[in-house]
């Protein structure tokens, strides 16, 4: 069928998993980009925001077995850092008055500003993480959670730098489908790495048997310190994806709701897996936008309003209960070819 | 002084209630693994039940124009009803998944409860009024004067909590769930059966869930479709802060939750006061870096490692 | 023949922990499980008592097929099982634990009987009666979790590890008394072991577990000289030692 063992198969094996799911992605882009429908391009880019911030959790959810409830306040804090530096040029002063001089004055390039952004998210991870990683299991996600709400309530009334209950208006809408497809790509692909690296394994193995990791020499805690700061990374530049497709920013939606879909996403697709992460956001916001659709009315045919939600609650609760460990079952897609003597198929559990 | 009395009678029924949320989480989670955050949505159902289904902006009270011991039981009736059906419909076939999932299968249950309600009821929120002569004061002497509801939060939750502990302690069937509480699989192998145990502590927690509706709705006299959530955080962080799977810490992580943030309203500047939550939440995370497994360790809990 | 086994697979995901193995014990039997570390002795009792399913093969109490049963009906279906490392209920105090087991028992009557004699047999749980069971030491706790089974009032009892974690002479203790029921109760019962002399001792019959599957098994009288039963339990010839052997 296929030679075996050239070196350059051998790195497309390797790399199989996220080859799939780039193409896979993609493919998806390109279709809907030469649809030229632009509420499904909406739906399109608002998709991959969320694959960069679940791809993001699942870099510290997935590998450390430690639920974060708190990751939505990176993406919160993300958000709010893009701003200051790129919305509304004359109209900044009046949302956030607060902002020191050089952040009044000057715009960066979207581009910077949302790395900026991630660098922000990440660097406020390290130091809440730094008491917060100490923990381990529930307490730990207690502890994320608890983060989230104190930057979600602090941001509420922090008014001068975030215009508190109200919205800020008029960021640039950069985030394309095209630039998302970009970030998706690169988050994708640093979770990839990650996974495969040795901090990647180090940290499951503290995932699997947390004492037995110990007594191997795992610093459980840098590990898991690692694994916070770069996924608020992701998760902080997912945020200015964010405000760069609304183009408008309220705190309150980064809090419960973003919380609870973007973790059902993950547990959806297979919380232990990167495909998981990928399929469980396609998937679910497939069905948001179907059931929503159905909502407005296609033919003459409508639900009931809102049933579109009830509808998407019980859609997850049918995955959940139908497949307790998501989609995936926890698996990568797997090079599908023969390769040396065994081959379980395409999906493959993940070791 | 009197400012003194009514922050503290007004802490206590605040944990109160957080204490009695807590209970109702705590029961869930010492059988089953699971963190319940449908049980906010249990107390909105209630809620609910109380008036016609319609989405008029005026609500008509349907069971909540009953005589109140009426009233009660069918509140308490129907949300224990809410609580059977979840898990024999839902969490009995998650029951041997991880917890995360089935944390996850418990959002979407209390989305999906959520949005049934603005289905039927509309996404507005209701005015409605049970109970009217709670809300009334009470003069306990000169000059202080308190809401007589505080004082019904307080004498409930613990009519309920004594009423709980012998339960637990004195009868056959609640030393059974104790035994299952601490280990389950043991239990069954002597004969416990596991699912009228897990079926027992639903409705205990819809009990609890069913009260604390009327509690909470003659509170507020507003009903609307979130208004679970919050009050659901709080039980949450009480549970933790607590120790899971301790009902003792159940109760004083409610406790700790109401008179901490009371207190904090009452003590902090006014420049700061907005900024309450913040600062509760940075307590929390406080209390589990000093006691990571809750403030009342679980023989359960010290074993783990 | 009370109890019979046959021919039963378990898996733990996809990793087989029993191949196929087949035990019975007939009434009023002593019948001892040895093998060393992960050989599936334990799997072997928890498939028996409807903690694990097994994926083949059938489990037979009575005559009547208990295989896919949940724990409960097996525990009420007449047989008690100790697991390994004893499971006392520490918030509990020593009569609620030995209580616990009596209330699926249909004949009301004989249960008080039962306690007294329980009491009896272990005297230091009548003098702790009110205590809590996490107060007890590890010896008491083993006398407890045996009266806990034995007021269930089974036709049979499993128990897993009885000598775990036990100084020496409170092995003896436990053993002396397990003969003692069966000699004058006539109690039917399935142990595991890891101590091979242990089991030599008590035994009328034994099986040696190894890697998930029966490697011997025979008359304890026959095995007295334990040469068989070592080379089946460690796999090899003594004094040879043997690369690659895998334990799981």
């Amino acid at each position: 069928m296929i030679e075996a063992n050239t070196p350059l198969l051998r790195k497309v094996r390797y790399f199989w998993p996220l080859i799939v799911l780039c193409l896979g992605l993609l493919i998806i882009v390109a279709i809907v980009d030469s649809t030229g429908d632009i509420i499904l391009a909406q739906t399109l880019v608002e998709g991959l925001v969320r694959i960069v911030i679940v791809v993001a959790i699942y870099m510290f959810v997935g590998n450390s077995g430690i639920i974060s409830f708190g990751h939505i306040g990176f993406v919160l804090i993300g958000a709010y850092a893009t701003a200051w530096q790129t919305c509304c040029p004359y109209t900044r002063e009046m949302f956030m008055p607060g902002l020191p001089t050089y952040l009044l004055n000057n715009s960066h390039h979207f581009v910077l500003a949302i790395f900026l952004g991630g660098v922000l998210a990440a660097v406020v991870a390290l130091i809440a993480g730094f008491a917060i990683m100490r923990l381990t299991g529930i307490a730990a996600s207690i502890g994320t959670f608890a983060f989230m709400m104190v930057f979600y309530s602090a941001y509420l009334r922090w008014s001068t730098w975030t215009s508190g209950a109200s919205s800020v208006i008029g960021l640039p809408t950069t985030t394309t489908p095209w630039v998302g497809y970009a970030y998706a790509v690169v988050t994708i692909t640093a979770a990839f790495l990650f996974t495969r690296s040795k901090w990647g394994l180090a940290l499951r193995s503290s995932r699997d048997d947390e004492v037995a990791a110990k007594a191997s020499g795992v610093n459980v805690f840098g590990q898991r310190l690692l694994a916070f700061v770069i996924s608020a990374f992701f998760c902080g530049m997912a945020g200015g994806l964010f405000g760069h497709f609304l183009g408008m920013l309220t705190v309150d939606s980064f809090y419960l709701g973003m919380t609870f879909i973007t973790l059902s996403m993950l547990v959806v697709g297979g919380m232990q897996s990167l495909a998981g992460a990928v399929i469980g956001v396609v998937v679910i916001s497939v069905v948001i936008d179907v059931l929503r659709r159905l909502e407005t009315g296609i033919g003459g045919f409508s639900i009931p309003s809102s049933s579109a939600e009830v509808g998407v609650g019980l859609i997850l609760l049918l995955i959940l209960i139908l497949r307790s460990s998501g989609i995936t079952g926890n698996a990568e897609i797997y090079w599908p070819f023969k390769r040396d003597v065994s081959s379980e198929g395409a999906l493959r559990r993940q070791s | 002084m009197d400012y003194v009395i009514q922050t503290i009678i007004s802490a206590l029924s605040f944990g109160s209630f957080y204490a009695l949320g807590a209970l109702g989480i705590g029961l869930l989670f010492s059988v089953l693994r699971l963190i319940n955050f449908a049980h906010g949505d249990f107390i909105t159902v209630g809620g609910f039940a109380l008036i016609v289904p319609s989405s008029a902006v005026v609500a008509t009270m349907a069971i909540g124009s009953f005589h109140p011991a009426l009233l009660l039981v069918c509140i308490v009736a129907i949300v224990v009803l809410l609580a059977l059906v979840s898990y024999f419909l839902v969490f009995q076939h998650v029951q041997n998944a991880s917890p995360a999932t089935m944390m996850i299968v418990s959002f979407a249950l209390g989305y999906t409860l959520q949005n049934v309600i603005v289905m039927i009821y509309g996404g507005r929120p209701k005015a409605v009024n049970i109970f009217p002569e709670l809300t009334g004061q009470v003069q306990l002497s000169d000059g202080v004067s308190v809401q007589i509801l505080q004082l019904v939060i307080i004498a409930v939750t613990w009519v309920l909590l004594i009423a709980l502990v012998l339960f637990l302690r004195r009868t056959q069937v609640g030393i059974q769930m104790r035994a299952a509480a601490e280990d389950f699989r043991m239990a069954r192998m002597l004969g416990v059966n596991g699912k009228n145990v897990i079926a027992l502590a639903f409705i205990l927690s819809g009990g609890l869930a069913g009260i604390m509706t009327l509690l909470f709705v003659t509170q507020t006299g507003v009903l609307t479709f979130r208004m679970g959530v919050p009050i659901m955080l709080f039980f949450f962080i009480a549970t933790v802060i607590g120790g899971m799977g301790s009902l003792v810490g159940a109760v004083v992580g409610g406790y700790s939750v109401g008179i901490v943030s009371v207190v904090l309203s009452a003590i902090l500047p006014e420049e700061l006061r907005g900024f309450r939550d913040a600062c509760v939440f940075i307590l929390v995370i406080i209390v589990l870096l000093a006691r990571p497994q809750g403030l009342v360790l679980t023989k359960a809990a010290k074993e783990r490692v | 023949m009370l109890l019979d086994v046959d021919n039963i697979t378990v898996h733990y995901g996809r990793l087989a922990a029993l191949r196929g193995i087949s035990v019975t014990v007939e009434e009023g039997e002593i019948v001892c499980v040895v093998g060393p570390n992960g050989a599936g002795k334990s799997t072997t009792l928890l498939a028996i008592s409807g903690v694990l399913h097994p994926t083949d093969g059938a489990v037979t109490f009575d005559g009547k097929n208990i295989a896919g049963m949940s724990p409960e009906a097996v525990a009420r279906a007449g047989i008690s099982q100790v697991p390994e490392g004893r499971h006392v209920f520490t918030t509990l105090n020593v009569e609620e634990n030995l209580r616990i087991g009596t209330r699926m028992r249909k004949d009301r009557a004989e249960i008080e009987k039962d306690y007294k004699r329980v009491l009896e047999l272990f005297p230091v749980l009548a003098e702790r009666r009110r205590q809590p069971a996490g107060k007890l030491s590890g010896g008491e706790q083993q006398m407890l979790v045996i009266g806990r089974a034995l007021l269930t009032s089974p036709r049979i009892m499993t128990i897993d590890e009885p000598s775990l974690g036990l100084a020496p002479n409170l092995v003896d203790r436990v053993y002396e008394v397990l003969l003692e029921l069966r000699r004058n109760r006539g109690l039917t019962l399935l142990i595991v072991e890891q101590s091979s002399e242990r089991a030599l001792k008590a035994a009328d019959r034994l099986y040696v577990l190894r890697s998930g599957e029966i490697q011997l098994e025979g008359k304890a009288a026959d095995l007295q000289d334990g040469k068989r039963v070592r080379q089946a339990y460690f796999g090899f010839e003594e004094g040879v030692t043997h690369e690659g052997e895998v334990d799981f």
